[in-house]
């Protein structure tokens, strides 16, 4: 039905100007024809825009390099070697996106206005440099397309030229539906779910196995490839290209703004923007003529701003939830009435034994400055067992975790996993780490909000899986082992505490981990939600997961550990089976104080 | 020898005109922790608003000074409880976009009433040569530019360190959540803020107006180095944006020349793109505000 009605759009949009440029304008002046494949190829470029700036949430003002090197290999393949600008487009993506990726490596370790920074310094650069080597790009004179070389005319489809502007039309057209379909195809891949949550939430999406700087990396790769093929029609199409055109930061900024009003990360907001701002600001120029000289600029600013004022999630992002909510009416009702009791476990279901270690912290050390947050710390978790590692507050407990999950590195020691086929590895980051089999939850839980939460437990199938449909599968089989399937839809921002806590867990466990990391899963829960998450990590171990787990609710931790570890100011002071730690001196004098502890002997 | 110090004199002057565009630039990203792209565009009006004062009414740049940066005081605060203050809670990218459309509807609504042409305010006293102790030849209007530049920016330094209010805005920059637990209307802060950046821009359009024509997109031309002037010397400092500018003067007056002509921007540049690299919190910055 969706699919059906978007390519009746395309249609529509496509057959627009061929019913309309007659009616509206007789004598055929080509003016109408000109402001379509405007439209179609700002859309395009908006729609390339957004796979980087929208999904992947870095504001390129940028994106006109790529523009300007599709247009000159177009142009200059064509000129030097007689290659047509099929192919000098190709040529001059590929080219493109080996800059993107040059050009992204240093930039995108920046963020927010100092990344929109560093990509207008490259534009500069680039414009500057094609200014001076004019022997190579004609300079700042700028360089005609070929139409005549020597008697042979380079008009018709192989040299994209025609007198016909309608042909125009069919090529521009047929370059939105390309980035169109694109960053259709980004969205609902699993590169897209991965943009989305490293824009929402880099942690979280490290360690759900995501290597932020790789998707991001692909995301601009993509979008200069793609940015680049219209450059190289809309410079044949222009029949001239100079460096102020090409490389032009007014237009980077255009295509930016475009796809902003029509909503940021939307598949089709960009085209929706192009089609809102680009007519209203020609025909404001066609009233006022060229009296009206920077007015569409004027319109574009204006809009812009009052856009961002009242809806800054752009027309689709504004509007999209607004018709859904007339059309469908069914309000959210009270998530935590929808949160069930996780599936109990299957009777008779036997406790696998406890094995060999699976994973091993050697003398981990991390100091922050003067504070050693861990001092000489080690641990071993074996396979089928639960650990659980208690200590007062601010004792070192989560920056164990972060240790023991790749987010900081050791300031001395190591951790190594065991792999299924017995060998061992020490990975050196969150990514590295997932992919060894350990997953991690969040003490401050850490839900991808814009997303709902079948899509946020997808996150963590995709894992071990790059089809959607197999992630959607596994997301919903984890929702049952939880009991979050009533929620499946929801939102995850209107998750109470203790569905938060649970959408945690089951991101986690859809990343099918042989090791889980659970990070106080049960502070803020209520006593019959602590003896369901208790019967959760029951489960969860019988089903061969080893789980190391920090506690407060001490009940619960004596209940389920295998083995603890008790760590204060930063240092292992007891271990052992749960009934020794109880009785343990050290433990209660650093759990109550020295004078308890005297009390207590 | 001698053209090496005349180069370095006209570096060290540039930069002052360039600290006098940054430094207000600096301090509203310092302390409201927003990226005004729109500061070129201020400065563009205001260099029309000079120019118009001049031709129209026969005011002196000079003593338009004062009157335009109080103006631009009140523009700028307006703008910041028009536009920015909705957005202070919204993604850096929203707020990136909502100033970027205000120096693009100014830009082009200039465009649109000024159209592309130059406008100079005539003052051939400012462009007027005058010897430096015999070591090189520079124009009045630059030095009083300079002048102006380096007294601006000590008056600055003086008032955020010395008075209640500079005290409060220092308060609001080092962390705006235990500000106002101290009694500090942190929005009012934000918008004096605002203001007292966009009266810097008015000063510098005043002072830079002789010496520079108004143009629509003379505020890009302007802003490009003051972001690079700002990066180099470390978001937020204005001492670093001083020593930031007289360096950028210096490499675009040495570049330019031992360089060639047009690629002294992209020499700045790429020691732009080297510092967000390498240092991203600049000369003089404070970690972590990048």
């Amino acid at each position: 039905m969706r699919l059906a009605l978007s390519f009746g759009g395309l249609a529509a949009l496509f057959a627009l100007p061929f019913w309309l440029i007659p009616a509206i304008d007789p004598e055929g002046s080509g003016f109408w024809q000109h402001i379509f494949v405007t439209i179609f190829v700002f859309a395009a470029m908006a729609c390339a825009w957004n796979i980087l700036g929208g999904f992947a949430g870095q504001l390129s003002l940028g994106q006109t390099i790529f523009y300007g090197i599709g247009g000159y290999a177009g142009a200059m393949l064509n000129q030097h070697f007689g290659l047509i600008p099929w192919l000098g487009g190709i040529a001059g993506a590929a080219v493109s996106v080996a800059i993107a990726v040059a050009i992204a490596w240093p930039c995108l370790r920046l963020r927010g206005p100092f990344f929109t920074l560093s990509t207008i310094a490259f534009l500069e650069v680039i414009r500057l440099l094609a200014i001076h080597f004019k022997d190579f790009t004609g300079g700042s004179a700028g360089l005609p397309v070929p139409m005549f070389v020597g008697t042979e005319m380079r008009i018709g489809w192989a040299w994209m030229l025609f007198r016909d502007k309608e042909n125009y039309l069919i090529i521009a057209f047929g370059l939105l539906v390309v980035c169109l379909a694109a960053s259709w195809a980004v969205r609902n891949s699993r590169l897209g779910f991965y943009l989305v949550a490293v824009r929402e939430r880099e942690d979280a999406a490290r360690a759900v196995g995501v290597n932020a700087t790789a998707v991001k990396l692909a995301a601009f790769a993509i979008s200069a490839g793609l940015t680049s093929l219209v450059g190289t029609f809309h410079g044949i199409y222009l029949n001239f290209i100079d460096p102020e055109t090409m490389f032009s930061l007014p237009t980077a900024i255009q295509v930016a703004m475009f796809a902003l009003i029509g909503g940021l990360g939307t598949v089709t907001g960009p085209i929706w923007g192009t089609l809102l701002v680009v007519p209203i600001a020609e025909a404001a120029r066609g009233w006022l003529g060229a009296a009206a000289n920077g007015l569409h600029g004027l319109v574009y600013g204006l809009v812009l701003v009052a856009v961002v004022l009242t809806m800054p999630k752009g027309l689709v992002g504004s509007i999209g939830p607004w018709l859904k909510r007339r059309l469908g009416g069914a309000a959210e009702a009270d998530t935590a009435a929808r949160i069930e009791a996780p599936e109990a476990a299957a009777p008779g279901e036997e406790r696998p034994p406890v094995g060999e270690p699976l994973l091993e912290a050697r003398n981990l050390t991390k100091r922050f400055g003067g504070l050693v947050a861990t001092n000489d710390v080690s641990v071993t978790l074996r396979e089928g067992e639960v650990l659980g590692v208690i200590g007062p507050n601010g004792a070192g407990k989560t920056t164990l975790f972060n240790l023991l999950s790749g987010f900081l590195a050791p300031s001395a020691g190591g951790v190594k996993v065991r792999l299924p086929d017995g060998s061992w590895v020490s990975p050196g980051s969150p990514h590295g780490f997932a992919a060894a089999g350990v997953a991690r939850t969040f003490q401050i839980v850490q839900p991808f909000t814009g997303l709902s939460v079948r899509e946020n437990i997808m996150l963590g199938a995709f894992h071990g899986t790059r089809s959607a449909v197999e992630a959607r599968r596994i997301a919903e089989e984890v929702a049952a082992t939880v009991g979050l399937t009533g929620l499946l839809d929801a939102e995850a921002r209107s998750l109470t505490v203790g569905g938060a806590k649970r959408l945690e867990v089951a991101r986690a466990l859809a990343m099918k981990p042989r090791v889980l990391l659970l990070d106080e899963v049960m502070a803020g829960l209520n006593p019959a939600d602590v003896q369901q998450a208790v019967e959760l990590i029951k489960r969860v171990r019988d089903s061969g997961v080893s789980v190391i787990a920090i506690e407060h609710v001490m009940a619960a931790v004596m209940a389920l550990s295998d083995h603890i570890v008790v760590i204060n100011s930063g240092k292992l002071i007891a271990e052992g089976p749960p009934s020794e730690i109880a009785r343990n001196p050290a433990v209660i004098e650093a759990y109550l104080g020295e004078e308890y502890a005297h009390a207590a002997a | 020898m001698d053209i090496l110090l005349q180069l370095i004199a006209n570096g060290v002057l540039l930069g002052g005109v360039f600290a006098l565009i940054s430094i207000g630039l600096t301090l509203i990203f310092g302390i409201v922790r927003v990226v005004n792209f729109a500061h070129g565009e201020l400065l563009m009006v205001g260099l029309y608003a000079t120019w118009i004062m001049a031709t129209q009414f026969g005011l002196h740049p000079y003593v338009a000074a004062l009157p335009l940066a109080v103006a631009f005081f009140f523009l700028g605060a307006l703008m910041q409880r028009a536009i920015i203050q909705p957005l202070m809670n919204a993604d850096p990218h929203i707020q990136i976009f909502a100033t970027v459309g205000v120096g693009t509807a100014l830009a082009n609504a200039a465009l649109m009433i000024f159209s592309a042409d130059l406008r100079s305010v005539d003052l051939p006293w400012a462009r007027q040569a005058t010897d430096l102790f015999g070591l090189a030849s520079v124009s009045r209007g630059n030095l009083v530019a300079f002048a102006v530049s380096f007294v601006a920016t000590g008056a600055l330094i003086a008032f955020l360190n010395r008075t209640h209010l500079g005290r409060a805005i220092r308060a609001v920059a080092q962390n705006r959540y235990a500000a106002p637990l101290m009694g500090i209307d942190v929005n009012r802060i934000y918008a004096i803020t605002f203001g007292i950046g966009a009266g810097c821009v008015g000063l510098a359009a005043a002072v830079l107006a002789p010496l520079y024509p108004a143009f629509p997109t003379v505020g890009s031309f302007f802003v490009l180095t003051a972001f690079v002037v700002v990066v180099l010397g470390g978001m937020g400092s204005l001492e670093g944006a001083v020593v930031g500018a007289l360096i950028i003067g210096l490499v675009e007056s040495l570049a330019g020349y031992y360089v060639a002509p047009d690629l002294k921007e992209v020499v700045y540049f790429v020691i732009f793109l080297g510092i967000l690299i390498v240092r991203p919190a600049g000369l003089f910055g404070v970690r972590g505000n990048e």
